[in-house]
């Protein structure tokens, strides 16, 4: 089991004071470069602050209480623990090796992460708030993004440099298939009816369509170059997609299977975050180190605030629901 | 300053990788490397204006006040290759073509054994909310280790017979600092990255303390004749004192092989007693240079004579059986 850390950072705790006291609806960017965080007021569009956070942080996702939100550095082998809320620090959990990316199954039993550069997925319980290994799992080279059954039983994950998308059984922590995809396969999501995987082909214009049973392709939706990460829209129905290449972001019905829309976001969007009242989508411009805010009304840039090098993972509590 | 400075390249970079970098790399399919390539993008564009920002500053004050008046800069011309290979990103894009892979597994392979890279951090509480005090813990670490590695290239035969070609510029100046064997530099990248991934330096941190010590090597490589007096040159590397360094007969060929190693803080010098504060300005190169040896003119020239000393070295050591 990984051990806590028993040094708690008490300046860290400082640093944050400030925004605790905000008490401001707060999002947090994941300055992958810069290895901090900057935190914005999302009413005002001011940066509050920027605050280390560990080494090459590059995801984040709240725990299934939605009482911590955890950041993942990749590079520092470590989980950041903080509040959702306010950004006060809360707790660092030491030796996770190569957190790249982490989620939660739907039952919240399970906590995964894919270990990017070791060519891996680490499976962990979840039990009370602590984590206990279950079982690495070697793949191959370079896990990425991740997804789940809605009965937690399996959990999909992109294997980026070998074009694979493989799909692992939960409860026996094994592989059940793997298939072959596009080139660079990276962010990847469950319709709600659990039967459909979408994928983002990154090194390619087009979302790859697979069933959840077996893996198999049964349609492309071209969407535009460097198809790359989900988020939904909260409606059940539609997804955004960013196409980090052609900087342009797509909405897709997935009922249908069909693109509904395509409008443009500068500079390399690629993480997103979606207001809870749908007006707004806040994503990462990973080409020009801002956060780009989308007015979903318009599908124009609303504001550009400038955050720190290479942000990627993007979060705020008062956000659609993910469905 | 690192935040200000990237700022300003920021737009260029920006619209660099996404005009010409971004669409190659998605064509080729190797959409996996665009992050590190948007890197080296800002790498080049940096490098570049760091050329322009060091001959602005110092080139004027080699016009001024130069510790060498020379008739001609011809000898000084081919340096300005060497430093526009190296801080365009053309040679360290080779080195990492050839590295990566290979620190790629030795990464892998040491976090798989359950190493994983102390963070600094960690072990000093504090640390993390001090980014600053990080950055200079780490320049500290980087500068001690590359003095000893400093001291290898010219301790060991094999390996001078290609930091020779450094040293064998007798017009030094400020674009000198990057005069390296493509070999010895491709060592000298395989260094860095193997402490960088021992002590785990984050890559922001790294690349500042690179653009640190390059903008003082230049100014230490400068044919400039002035030091940062008494106090000042026991802190910080001067030109002057650099100048010993590379001084005929005292910088290599002096008592035990040379003194004044040290790329930012003398005090490893002071240390390990290879300081020479002696206040003069000696001209520049390697004692059998005065008695016609040939070092090469152009960059192939150079190249490939080393190369041919270091095969005669490591011949030389073989060892023989009756």
């Amino acid at each position: 089991m990984p051990r806590r850390s028993c040094l708690a950072p008490l300046l860290f705790a400082l640093a944050l004071s400030a925004a605790a006291s905000a008490r401001a609806d707060i999002a947090f960017v994941l300055n992958s470069k810069d290895d901090d965080m900057t935190l914005i007021d999302t009413t005002t569009y001011q940066v509050i602050k920027r605050v280390p956070t560990g080494k090459e942080p590059h995801h984040l996702m709240p725990t299934p209480d939605n009482k911590e939100l955890i950041i993942a550095n990749a590079a520092g082998n470590d989980l950041l623990v903080v509040d959702p809320i306010t950004g006060e620090f809360k707790r660092r959990i030491l030796r996770i090796p190569d957190p790249y990316h982490l989620g939660f199954s739907p039952d919240q039993h399970w906590f995964v992460i894919t270990a990017n550069r070791l060519d891996r997925t680490d499976i962990y319980r979840y039990e009370n708030g602590e984590f206990s290994l279950a079982k690495r799992i070697p793949m191959a080279k370079t896990t990425s993004h991740m997804a789940f059954t809605p009965d937690s039983r399996v959990v999909f994950i992109t294997v980026q440099e070998s074009d694979q998308v493989a799909a692992i059984d939960l409860p026996t922590q094994t592989v059940r298939w793997k298939v072959g995809t596009g080139r660079q396969p990276a962010g990847i999501w469950v319709t709600p009816d659990g039967k459909h995987l979408l994928v983002g082909m990154t090194g390619e214009d087009y979302v790859e369509v697979l069933t959840v049973a077996d893996g198999q392709r049964i349609k492309k939706l071209v969407t535009g170059k460097g198809a790359h990460n989900f988020l939904p829209r909260g409606d059940g129905r539609h997804v955004f997609l960013s196409n980090r290449v052609d900087n342009t972001i797509s909405i897709i019905d997935m009922k249908s299977l069909q693109v509904v829309e395509t409008f443009p976001v500068p500079n390399g969007p690629d993480d997103m975050e979606l207001k809870s009242d749908g007006s707004e989508l806040w994503v990462t411009s990973r080409w020009i180190n801002r956060v780009s805010v989308i007015d979903l009304q318009t599908k124009k840039l609303k504001h550009s605030i400038r955050v720190g090098r290479s942000p990627h993972g993007l979060y705020f509590h008062d956000h659609a629901p993910r469905r | 300053m690192m935040d200000y400075l990237y700022q300003l390249i920021e737009p260029l970079q920006s619209w660099l990788f996404q005009a010409l970098v971004l669409p190659t790399l998605h064509s080729l399919g190797f959409m996996s490397y665009a992050d590190g390539a948007y890197d080296a993008t800002g790498i080049a564009v940096l490098g570049i204006a760091e050329v322009a920002l060091i001959y602005a500053l110092i080139r004027p004050i080699e016009a001024l006040r130069p510790a060498e008046r020379w008739t001609d800069r011809r000898g000084a011309r081919v340096d300005v290759l060497y430093t526009l290979l190296y801080r365009s990103g053309a040679l360290p894009l080779l080195f990492f073509l050839l590295l990566g892979p290979l620190l790629n597994s030795v990464d892998i392979g040491l976090r798989t054994l359950g190493y994983l890279p102390p963070n600094l951090e960690e072990l000093i509480p504090g640390l993390q909310a001090v980014p600053l005090l990080a950055f200079c813990c780490y320049v500290v670490i980087i500068d001690f280790s590359l003095y000893w590695f400093h001291r290898a290239q010219h301790r060991l035969d094999w390996w001078w017979a290609l930091h020779a070609v450094h040293h064998s510029q007798r017009q030094m100046s400020l674009w000198t600092d990057d005069r390296n064997h493509v070999l010895d530099g491709l060592l000298h990248s395989f260094w860095l990255a193997i402490l960088a991934l021992l002590i785990g330096v984050p890559g922001a941190q790294f690349a500042a303390i690179i653009f640190l010590m390059k903008l003082v090597e230049s100014l230490s490589h400068a044919n400039v004749h002035f030091g940062f007096g008494p106090v000042g040159d026991r802190l910080l590397v001067s030109p002057r004192y650099h100048r010993v360094h590379h001084g005929i007969g005292v910088g290599h060929e002096g008592q035990a092989r040379g003194c004044n190693f040290a790329t930012l803080f003398p005090v490893w010098d002071i240390l390990f007693r290879t300081a020479n504060f002696a206040p003069v300005y000696p001209a520049t190169g390697i004692r059998d240079q005065l008695d016609g040896a040939d070092y090469g003119r152009g960059f192939l020239a150079q190249q490939g004579l080393a190369l041919r000393r270091m095969w005669r070295v490591m011949l030389r050591a073989r060892p023989t059986f009756p």
